[in-house]
């Protein structure tokens, strides 16, 4: 489980210094390395999908039998394997599942008979605005908070940049959203303790509902954000030689923070970021089970209790295109914004 | 050491060693701590009081029962007479309770570790020594977990595996193998470099005899390092599953559960999450801190 | 401590009552792991206006850390003592933005490694205009047109192009040229030239040397350089000084430094120039044991473990600086003998036609 909130991809790059080696063809670098990497996603959005089916469908539990009960009859199991196709040899399924689902097709729920496609993309929307809200709740504090602190080591916003980051790697998202209900909701009684407002209907009710979710998916972020960045922004100012220069050209401190320091780490940051994606998709399902928000998490878990596999599969292959999709941009975003690999050297 | 003068230094006009900072940057009070060992013994000897807690003094008899419920005395407050830590709904006390989910975590988390170490470092180990095709598709499969969102999946799998506390270690070892392979494999990578000068001059040993003798003895102590701060999130992980109702079943006492249960009472007792609560965070954060002290002594390795 | 130099419209600047720079006593401290080092011990100088004055030394000698406490770029932790006075301001003991308000216009500095000293992500253009608008309260449009006049005036080609270039499009010497010009943007009195050609091949050291003393003309601005190249010193310094261990050793006007050389680390360091003259697989001479540890404080001359002339007395008391004839000092109690023209041709065609073609162009002025 290394992938959640506390570690990162190996090679992850964070300060404005990759090892990218420079190219001395006229061909931009750029681009190779973006249809490079693009390459390499197609094995393993479909190897994602493989692993889907296989986990969803060579799990007990999920065969007809288990639908129906114990109380079945061996005909009743039979027609019923039948009609769901489970009958047909596994290759048969899998191929005939993908080619469904890459024309968009994710079959039907068993539960309400409605296209699960359907079903699902409404759901996004909900879930897709608190984490996106969550996201920017997460970096706008990190910056923030990494800037102060880098200001300042050992001052008070280094202190509470250290004290949340340690809480927000230590704390399992569902005890901060029961922890922020306590103070915020119950206590302090400024927002609802659960619950759901849809944009179009009230902007200031949804982010009032929102905002508890949305902050208790941030904090975990928000751990890893900072981390990075302080250390990143202190190590530049530190040991990195255009910060002399720009000292020496008369820049005052925050000056030479914001505009040389942050500048530079700010492409490794938003790699590191969106490679979080992934992480808050999943941290989600937590989220909205406890907040009540209708959700693509609290669909899939009703949908696990139901049994109803057609739904529980089509959300994990589109949570983990999502997912792996989100990677890539990341990834690739790196390329596309730092200069050294968009600008190919120039022979004097 | 004869030097030649004019010295025609790596980096001429190079400051003096003073001025070159160290080459990570901690905050003054970590460095504190760290001369003096603190940030070992600290969360060492907290970690090792709720080890003693949760798996000792269960034995002892000093706490009542975790499963005997008392319907008269019902989510009572902590310091209660009888019930340092209050009771909940049914009357069980919270502190026995807390010590005996602390059980069901802390196996869990080690138990996940061990496999993934094993397993992880025993195909980290292959790949990176073979080489080749099979190293390739090896990586591409690693690269396809490593992915995946991988607590979705999890939260699945052992919903559908069933309540027990095997199917959860199970559904998270699964997930956790990837990192630990893909660190083998790197130190693998590495050692290989400097041992197979070795292995060729000890012409007929096996891959195996190769493996046994001289890689692993280096993986397996890496991946263990890596492993203590990964207990912490598997803690968390387990936790989060148990919560979610994946886990044991409620019945039993797991920090998730008491979590689980004591939100309808969150505004009248909120003891009963936040004791639990509590607990995993203290366990974590040692978890942690012991983690990350270890690791910046004894290094990354790779 | 001021020689004759090439034309001064304003005469020599001996005539100027007060040096441009004036370091008196300085002493820079560092805390390590084995207690504190002195990397700079009671270090004196001046520089005059529109002078040149060449410090040389190896590494660790403190020449970089002497000059950045001028610039007030040292790290925290460093302590400082003594007195620098910058045209009369004291800036030893000064507060960061008090020290800011004398950086860009009264004194700046070019370092040494331009791929490192340049933002990578920054365009030259940019960083160019960010000196200028740091100087003085310049509109955008005004400062980048001062810009690209700066860089005009550094001779970096094509000017205009380079705006809106990065660092690493940019060859080595076209990014030192950047940096000159960013040092130049608040036309300072006094430049620090800390090894600022070192990273460069030779050709465009020249070019970069020129360039330099070209500028020195235009702004009529006092010229440190900083560099371990006696060759460099010979050809475009009026006056050297050398460090060893953190302190001054020797200190003359070029060329009596070179005609006659006192301090025997002087005499090495002029030694282990290769010579073109010398037959092939000469041995070049090289000097005993290793550089000073800067943590022991212990009486002596720092120098007398290596030095081939130590006596007793040179390893139980401090040589002091000593000004003796011709604007020659040195800290030596056992100085080589002045070899006068045997040294000229011992030490080297390069060195030896240097010294001659500068004492002709003052000579001619």
């Amino acid at each position: 489980m290394a992938t959640t909130t506390a570690t990162l991809e190996p090679g992850s790059p964070v300060s404005g210094a990759p090892d990218t080696g420079r190219s001395a063809l006229r061909s931009s670098p750029a681009l190779r390395m973006i249809g490079r990497r693009l390459l390499l996603a197609v094995p393993v959005v479909w190897g994602t999908t493989l692993l889907t089916f296989c986990l969803m469908n060579l799990l007990p539990g999920t065969a007809a039998s288990a639908l129906l009960g114990d109380s079945a009859t061996p005909e009743e199991v039979t027609l019923l394997n039948h009609k769901l196709g489970l009958d047909q040899p596994f290759v048969t399924r899998y191929f005939d599942w993908l080619g469904h689902a890459l024309q968009g097709d994710l079959g039907t729920s068993l539960a309400s008979g409605q296209s699960v496609t359907g079903l699902v993309f409404q759901r996004l929307e909900v879930s897709a605005e608190l984490i996106v809200l969550a996201f920017l709740i997460a970096l706008a504090a990190a910056v923030l908070v990494a800037t102060l602190a880098a200001r300042r080591p050992g001052g008070v916003a280094d202190w509470v940049s250290v004290t949340l980051s340690t809480v927000g790697l230590s704390v399992p998202p569902f005890v901060i959203s029961l922890v922020l209900v306590l103070i915020f909701a119950v206590n302090l009684k400024l927002v609802p303790p659960l619950g759901y407002v849809h944009l179009g209907t009230n902007l200031g009710w949804n982010l009032r509902t929102l905002i508890l979710p949305a902050c208790s998916l941030a904090l975990g972020i928000f751990a890893v954000l900072n981390r990075l960045l302080r250390a990143d922004l202190i190590d530049q100012l530190r040991t990195e030689d255009y910060v002399t220069t720009a000292r020496a050209k008369g820049a005052s401190p925050w000056r030479v923070l914001l505009r040389h320091a942050l500048r530079n780490s700010m492409f490794g940051l938003l790699t590191v970021a969106g490679m979080q994606i992934g992480v808050l998709l999943g941290t989600t399902v937590v989220v909205e089970q406890i907040f009540s928000v209708p959700g693509v998490g609290q669909q899939l878990m009703s949908a696990i209790q139901n049994e109803d596999v057609p739904v529980v599969e089509g959300i994990v292959l589109v949570i983990a295109t999502i997912t792996v999709l989100a990677n890539l941009i990341a990834d690739v975003l790196y390329a596309v914004l730092d200069p050294r690999i968009r600008h190919d050297s120039a022979s004097s | 050491m004869t030097v030649q003068a004019p010295e025609q230094p790596a980096q001429p006009g190079a400051l003096p060693d003073a001025m070159v900072p160290p080459a990570r940057t901690v905050s003054p009070l970590k460095a504190m701590l760290r001369r003096r060992d603190l940030d070992l013994w600290i969360p060492g000897v907290i970690l090792g009081a709720l080890l003693v807690g949760c798996f000792i003094v269960p034995l002892t008899g000093v706490v009542p029962d975790p499963m005997s419920s008392d319907l008269t005395q019902t989510l009572k407050a902590p310091f209660a007479p009888g019930h340092i830590l209050g009771t909940d709904t049914i009357g069980r006390d919270t502190m026995s309770r807390v010590l005996y989910g602390g059980r069901t975590s802390i196996e869990v988390g080690v138990a996940v570790n061990v496999i993934g170490v094993v397993v992880g470092g025993l195909i980290g180990m292959f790949a990176g020594f073979r080489r080749g095709i099979v190293d390739s598709l090896i990586m591409r499969v690693l690269d396809v977990m490593l992915a995946f969102p991988a607590l979705i999946l999890t939260i699945v799998i052992a919903t559908y595996l069933g309540p027990s506390m095997m199917n959860v270690i199970w559904a998270i070892s699964f997930f956790s193998i990837p990192a630990y392979a893909r660190l083998g494999r790197a130190v693998t990578l590495k050692l290989r470099e400097q041992v197979y000068i070795d292995a060729a001059r000890m012409s007929g040993r096996s891959d195996w005899a190769i493996l046994r003798q001289h890689i692993a003895p280096n993986v397996f102590p890496q991946l263990a390092t890596y492993s203590l701060l990964q207990v912490g999130i598997v803690v968390m992980i387990e936790a989060t599953l148990s919560f979610l109702g994946a886990g044991e079943g409620p019945s039993q006492a797991s920090w998730g559960t008491m979590i689980a249960a004591g939100q309808t009472y969150l505004s009248t007792n909120p003891a009963q999450v936040l004791v639990p609560s509590a607990f995993l965070f203290v366990t974590v954060v040692c978890l942690n801190l012991l983690g990350d002290g270890l690791r910046s002594r004894y290094g990354r390795g790779v | 401590m001021t020689a004759t130099t090439s034309a001064t419209p304003a005469g020599a600047p001996g005539d100027r009552a007060a040096a441009l720079l004036e370091v008196r006593d300085l002493t820079v401290t560092f805390p390590t792991d084995r207690g504190p080092a002195r990397v700079v011990h009671k270090l004196s100088y001046t520089v005059g206006h529109a002078e040149t004055l060449a410090i040389i030394g190896e590494s660790g000698s403190g020449k970089t850390v002497s000059s950045r406490a001028v610039m007030g770029l040292l790290p925290p932790a460093a302590r400082v003592t003594g007195s620098i006075k910058l045209n009369g301001h004291e800036l030893v003991g000064l507060r960061e933005e008090e020290m800011r308000r004398h950086r860009g216009c009264d004194v700046a500095m070019v370092f040494q490694d331009p791929a490192r000293s340049l933002n990578p992500t920054m365009k030259i253009g940019e960083q160019v205009t960010e000196a200028i608008r740091l100087q003085s309260r310049v509109p955008k449009r005004q400062a980048r047109q001062q810009a690209v006049e700066l860089l005009g005036r550094v001779r970096l080609p094509s000017p205009e192009r380079r705006f809106h270039e990065y660092p690493h499009q940019l060859s080595g010497g076209m990014r030192q040229r950047v940096m000159i010009a960013i040092a130049l943007a608040g036309s300072p009195k006094l430049l620090i030239a800390d090894e600022a050609t070192t990273a460069l091949d030779v050709t465009t050291q020249a070019q970069i040397m020129d360039l330099l003393l070209d500028l020195q003309e235009q702004y009529q601005m006092g010229l440190v350089l900083i560099s371990h190249d006696m060759g460099l010193a010979a050809s475009y310094a009026q006056t050297v000084m050398v460090m060893y261990a953190g302190q001054a050793v020797e200190r003359a006007p070029v060329a009596e430094l070179f005609t006659s050389v006192r301090m025997p680390y002087t005499k090495v360091l002029l030694e282990a120039v290769p010579k073109l003259e010398l037959p092939p697989h000469s041995p070049l001479p090289v000097v005993s044991l290793r550089a000073p540890d800067l943590t022991k404080t212990a009486p002596g001359c720092a120098f007398a473990p290596r030095c081939p002339r130590a006596a007793d007395d040179c390893r139980t008391q401090d040589p002091l600086l000593q000004e003796h004839a011709n604007q020659h000092a040195w800290a030596c109690f056992h100085p080589e003998e002045p070899a006068g023209v045997a040294v000229l041709a011992e030490t080297g065609g390069q060195l030896a036609q240097a010294v001659q073609e500068s004492a002709v162009r003052e000579v001619s002025q």
